[in-house]
């Protein structure tokens, strides 16, 4: 009648382990699959919202933007040196921000630093040529542009026939003013690519106060391209960069 | 066999309670963080985002001081940085009230009596210096201008970009989807307390686990949720936004940063729970085994004594019926 009394051996805690990590690793797969095709659906706006080169936290206005200014000779070649330039060359494509430019108008008496891009920034230091525009020396249209208060105050004074030149590193490039223009900033005719060789030259329509939506502008042809056999010696000698 | 009879079912409501302590928790943060006016006030006065839009402001107006000729003073000096920081938050306001369904629309605006004045005080001493008659022209172009100025300040003073929500509609589907939220939560409450029911009848006799798979579901619940809290934290994902307008980049990127740090806050406190929950099932698991005769396990123990001593019984009267039979 002795009664058997039997102790209950416990579950071994690898089992608890081995359970609590299953359901780790199941839940996981489960939530990953179910999130599958949400993802799907707004991974391209996430791209475009968060983009992995753009990781950069803006402190101030002029972040990512690099002025950088450089001397350029302005001095025209005299006969003797015709033989330092060639008719044909290699532009140097500037970087966004860069003075790879001035532009000379003896008829209005205008000399002002030319810089790559158009920014608020930069338009408070000269004028700016539009990134989507020819580099000068390139087959195309160059878009410069500057404010009508500043540098291209006396815009409107460009008569067909005048002088404008444009000096950079690598040649000095000639423009023959042949017609005035006025067109609203919705008209990109005058400022879109084109297959001739042409700088456009633009502003706001001066106003006594307040904004015009009127742009007045002129249109030049190019009358000569002379760059500079050696380049780059050119740029080594004219160039000194100040931060920007 | 019952042991693994438990097992299954025990694992299938973990499972369950894992998903549902997340829609609980997410509804939950949903409503009380992101859905709250407070939390963009935070954001707001922790990102400075006042100086930012006023800064903004400052370089628009002396901007566009060259092509107008008006002086960027006349704006600025009438703006103060606390009406802006008020504006902000009263937006955000207005935007809940919208959502709350408190007000049928959304409508962002401001006082501009001060800038009206100054830009016609301006305009009125330019006119006199300069013999401008004061005309339909003139009239049109002061209008012009307050109105240009009026929408450049609401546009930068709307930092969360609420005004271009309501316009593009997402407010409005917002609005719609919210009224579902409070069922949402209910329903993951309602499930939460049915399968922790659940959970509890099917360890009735060992009430010890319930420690266990209540903490081991917490423990998923809120691994599945610091994971990509750690990931965006860890890779800076937010700096990669787009929009780098100071006030603009500051509200998203704060808010959203906020939000994954409250979110992570959240995790770790049910992830320090559930651990308390395994590490207090683990000793109570280590008393018991060196008890041996556990209280806890002592009714199973006493119907399993029964069992044999049942069984002792008939194979006794087996025996004896056998020795009857032999006898006979």
């Amino acid at each position: 009648m002795a009664t058997k009394t039997k102790t209950r051996k416990g579950v071994h805690p690898f089992v608890y382990i081995l359970t609590a990590v299953l359901l780790v690793i199941l839940c996981t797969a489960v939530s990953a699959v179910a999130l599958i095709k949400p993802y799907e659906k707004v991974q391209t706006y996430l791209n475009i919202i968060f983009m992995d080169d753009m990781k950069i936290k803006p402190a101030s206005g002029l972040d990512g933007l690099v002025i950088k200014e450089n001397e350029i000779s302005t001095q025209k070649p005299a006969e003797e040196e015709a033989e330092q330039f060639s008719d044909t060359g290699t532009v140097i494509r500037p970087a966004f921000g860069e003075q790879y430019a001035v532009l000379e108008c003896e008829a209005i008496n205008l000399s002002v630093p030319v810089y790559w891009g158009s920014t608020p920034e930069l338009l408070e230091r000269g004028a700016c040529q539009a990134s989507s525009s020819k580099v000068l020396g390139e087959v195309g249209n160059a878009v410069i542009d500057a404010h009508v208060n500043t540098f291209f105050a006396d815009l409107h004074k460009i008569e067909p026939g005048d002088e404008i030149v444009l000096y950079t590193q690598y040649g000095i490039f000639t423009y023959k003013a042949f017609e005035q223009v006025k067109f609203e900033n919705t008209d990109k005719t005058h400022i879109l690519p084109m297959d001739t060789d042409r700088l456009t030259l633009y502003t706001c329509e001066a106003q006594v106060l307040g904004t015009s939506t009127t742009r007045v502008g002129v249109l030049c042809s190019l009358v000569s391209k002379q760059f500079y056999t050696d380049s780059a010696s050119q740029a080594e000698l004219t160039t000194e960069e100040a931060a920007g | 066999m019952s042991k693994i009879r438990c097992y299954f079912p025990n694992v299938l409501l973990t499972f369950l309670l894992v998903f549902l302590l997340l829609g609980c928790g997410l509804t939950a943060f949903v409503r009380t963080q992101v859905l709250n006016a407070e939390t963009f006030s935070v954001v707001t006065a922790q990102e400075g985002l006042a100086d930012k839009a006023y800064s903004s402001l400052e370089t628009y107006f002396k901007t566009r001081a060259n092509s107008t000729g008006i002086p960027a003073e006349v704006f600025t000096e009438v703006m103060d940085r606390d009406e802006l920081e008020k504006a902000i938050n009263a937006s955000v306001g207005q935007a809940f009230d919208y959502l709350s369904g408190k007000t049928e629309e959304f409508g962002f605006t401001m006082d501009f009596t001060a800038l009206e004045q100054s830009v016609q005080t301006f305009f009125s001493s330019y006119a006199e210096e300069n013999n401008v008659v004061k005309d339909k022209v003139y009239e049109e172009k002061v209008a012009s201008v307050i109105a240009e100025a009026e929408a450049e300040i609401l546009f930068v003073a709307d930092t969360f970009k609420l005004t271009m929500m309501y316009e593009k509609g997402w407010l409005g589907t917002a609005r719609h989807y919210l009224t579902y939220l409070g069922m949402a939560q209910t329903a993951c409450l309602i499930g939460l307390a049915v399968v922790l029911v659940l959970l509890l009848l099917c360890n009735l006799r060992q009430i010890s686990h319930m420690l266990y798979w209540c903490g081991t579901a917490g423990l998923t619940a809120s691994l599945l949720l610091l994971a990509p809290c750690i990931y965006v934290t860890a890779t800076d994902y937010f700096a990669g936004f787009a929009i780098k307008d100071p006030q603009i980049f500051a509200a998203v990127v704060g808010f959203l940063e906020l939000l994954v740090s409250r979110a992570q806050t959240m995790a770790i406190i049910v992830l320090a729970v559930s651990i308390g929950c395994l590490a207090v099932f683990g000793i109570v698991r280590a008393v018991c085994g060196r008890k041996g005769n556990d209280a806890e396990e002592a009714p199973e123990e006493a119907s399993q004594e029964v069992t044999e001593q049942d069984s002792d019984t008939e194979k006794k009267s087996e025996t004896e019926k056998e020795s009857e039979t032999k006898k006979a």
